[in-house]
């Protein structure tokens, strides 16, 4: 390649992953900076004085823990159930035959299109109507009701990619199908199990919608919603807000690298929603 | 009974009896089926039944109304106003992604060094919630002391700093945060497509002669047609039903109004003023206008096809 297209094509790399992290880097300045710091002009990159002093306040002062725990406790739920529910759905889609199998495939597919925000009025009139608005219960069952569909078509694609021999070759050799599948399915469709679990854990980590809608009470709430109400107090303290953008943001990411390199594989057949 | 248990008892003595496939594979599936049904499927059929009804959002009270919502809708000026300002903000949204993320993706699967991190990086905006994105733009973006008014006035781009989140700017600045943070998605499609288009193609291009341009045009391109389609449907889907981002970007900011598209209208109709009737009522025609776009687009795209 020509030196200045290579110059080109660096500087083209750069730049994005520039824009992409940079916000990030900014939003962790702030969140280590002292008040008069955050407000100071020129802005800096590097924090002159840096404290903790946001991160403190932001855990002793504001409600931030309880949001966390809500959080882990309703994403944690909502992976355990879509994992569990979607293996279970996608594995007979694909290993058994029965009649309306196809369709059930393009069902899921049409319901990939869906956005909360065009059943938000019934979901929360039905929850009212059960009884169970401003409970965790219906936040799960919403988040796992909108991860499934996406989570049986991911799966699908995971296990019609695996031989069906293997199986079979277990299942003569005199092994039943339960253990069939821990032994030889399963090992297999550990990257498909990972992704979803990642999608689902995404999606109800960083929902917004759901729990505006259906949580009332401040101890239930989860941290979009939670950390929405510091953002909204009338004089925006951008320490503390950045502090809880940073706190928000580890986990997620922590999640994300660890099973990053599992997840090319599942975006090859659309890993993501949103 | 008796007979019935005895008769059991007999099935359990013989080797263990087995379901067949079909009825394993109808119960396997069931549980997902049941959900989605129950939280999907049946709201939707619900939120037709409730756009008939004059109903508050928090009492019981209810009153038959027939197509009234849908009449008083077609002359709701608030509606035709939601409804362009959504379409301005699909579209131009769902065309800067598209762009941005093909010349992304072209960049990102060329070969250099520290190309898996890159590829990671840009992934970023995209996992991150919605909430973080709108904190950490609105700040960038503070008209007081956010950084970038600060680089404008600096480097001389602008002699008054810009109020981003005001009347005027506020429907650009929720257009860029929004490219900036949906994006990966196109990058991410597009990148595992090119990576499928067999290296012979280009060989046979070079030897041909063709230029950078030539084999972009002639081979990637035609190669992409596909995935774009999807890519294209998906996100000005997505981007036209998307109620956090642009909610989040409107709150407090004063120039809420002025980014006020369809889906944040259905939300303020249903919790705002308790018109859960009328809330379903701009649900439904948003749903029956995504479908009707959806056929459209299906058809267009297959008669091209024929003629290609």
């Amino acid at each position: 390649m020509r030196r200045v297209t290579r110059l080109a094509l660096y500087a083209a790399a750069l730049g994005l992953a520039a824009q992409a992290i940079f916000p990030f880097l900014w939003m962790l300045s702030t969140s280590l900076k002292p008040p008069r710091e955050v407000l100071a002009t020129p802005p800096g990159l590097v924090p002159a004085a840096p404290t903790l002093d946001n991160f403190v306040r932001l855990l002793t002062e504001t409600a931030f823990i309880t949001y966390f725990r809500n959080s882990v406790l309703v994403a944690g739920l909502t992976v355990l159930l879509t994992t569990l529910v979607g293996a279970v759905g996608a594995y007979s889609l694909t290993r058994f035959r029965f009649p309306g199998r196809e369709a059930v495939a393009k069902l899921i597919l049409a319901t990939y299109m869906f956005a909360p925000i065009l059943i938000v009025v019934p979901i929360y009139i039905m929850a009212r109507r059960l009884g169970i608005v401003n409970t965790h219960t219906a936040l799960v069952l919403s988040y796992t009701s909108f991860s499934l569909p996406f989570a049986l078509w991911l799966l699908r694609a995971f296990f019609q990619s695996i031989p069906l021999d293997l199986e079979e070759a277990a299942l003569v050799d005199g092994a039943g199908r339960p253990r069939a599948v821990a032994y030889v399915v399963a090992p297999l469709a550990l990257p498909g199990l990972l992704a979803t679990a990642i999608f689902t854990f995404t999606l109800a980590w960083n929902d917004y919608i759901f729990t505006l809608i259906l949580i009332a009470s401040d101890e239930l709430k989860t941290l979009p919603v939670g950390v929405q109400d510091l953002f909204a107090a009338a004089v925006v303290d951008w320490g503390l807000v950045m502090a809880a953008g940073v706190l928000i943001t580890i986990p997620a990411l922590a999640f994300f690298m660890a099973v990053q390199r599992h997840l090319v594989a599942g975006w090859g057949s659309g890993g993501l929603k949103g | 009974m008796t007979v019935h248990a005895g008769a059991a008892a007999r099935v359990r003595a013989r080797p263990r009896r087995r379901l067949g496939p079909a009825a394993l594979g109808v119960l396997g599936v069931l549980p997902a089926l049941l959900l989605i049904a129950a939280l999907i499927a049946y709201p939707v059929g619900y939120s037709i039944w409730l756009s008939l009804l004059d109903k508050h959002s928090f009492f019981p009270a209810e009153r038959w109304v027939g197509l009234d919502n849908y009449v008083y809708l077609l002359r709701d000026t608030e509606f035709w106003d939601s409804l362009w300002k959504g379409v301005v903000y699909a579209t131009g949204t769902t065309a800067l992604q598209l762009v941005a993320g093909v010349v992304a993706a072209l960049v990102l699967h060329q070969p250099f060094v520290g190309r898996t991190l890159v590829r990671a990086l840009v992934l970023f905006p995209y996992m991150i919630p919605t909430i973080v994105a709108v904190i950490v733009w609105r700040w960038l973006l503070n008209e007081t002391y956010g950084l970038v008014d600060y680089l404008l006035v600096a480097w001389g781009l602008v002699r008054q700093p810009i109020v981003w989140l005001g009347t005027e700017h506020v429907m650009t600045s929720l257009i860029g945060m929004s490219v900036w943070q949906f994006t990966p998605f196109v990058v991410i499609s597009v990148l595992a497509r090119l990576q499928t288009i067999p290296p012979e193609l280009y060989e046979a291009a070079r030897v041909d002669g063709a230029s950078p341009w030539g084999r972009f045009r002639w081979i990637t391109l035609p190669q992409l047609r596909a995935v774009l389609f999807v890519v294209i449907l998906l996100r000005s889907i997505w981007m036209f039903t998307k109620f956090d981002t642009v909610w989040l970007w409107g709150e407090g900011a004063g120039a809420g109004r002025e980014i006020r598209t369809l889906p944040v209208y259905a939300y303020m109709r249903t919790f705002t003023y308790y018109q859960a009737g009328y809330g379903a009522a701009l649900a439904v025609v948003m749903l029956l206008m995504l479908m009707a776009a959806t056929v459209a687009y299906f058809r267009l795209f297959w008669r091209e096809e024929e003629a290609a």
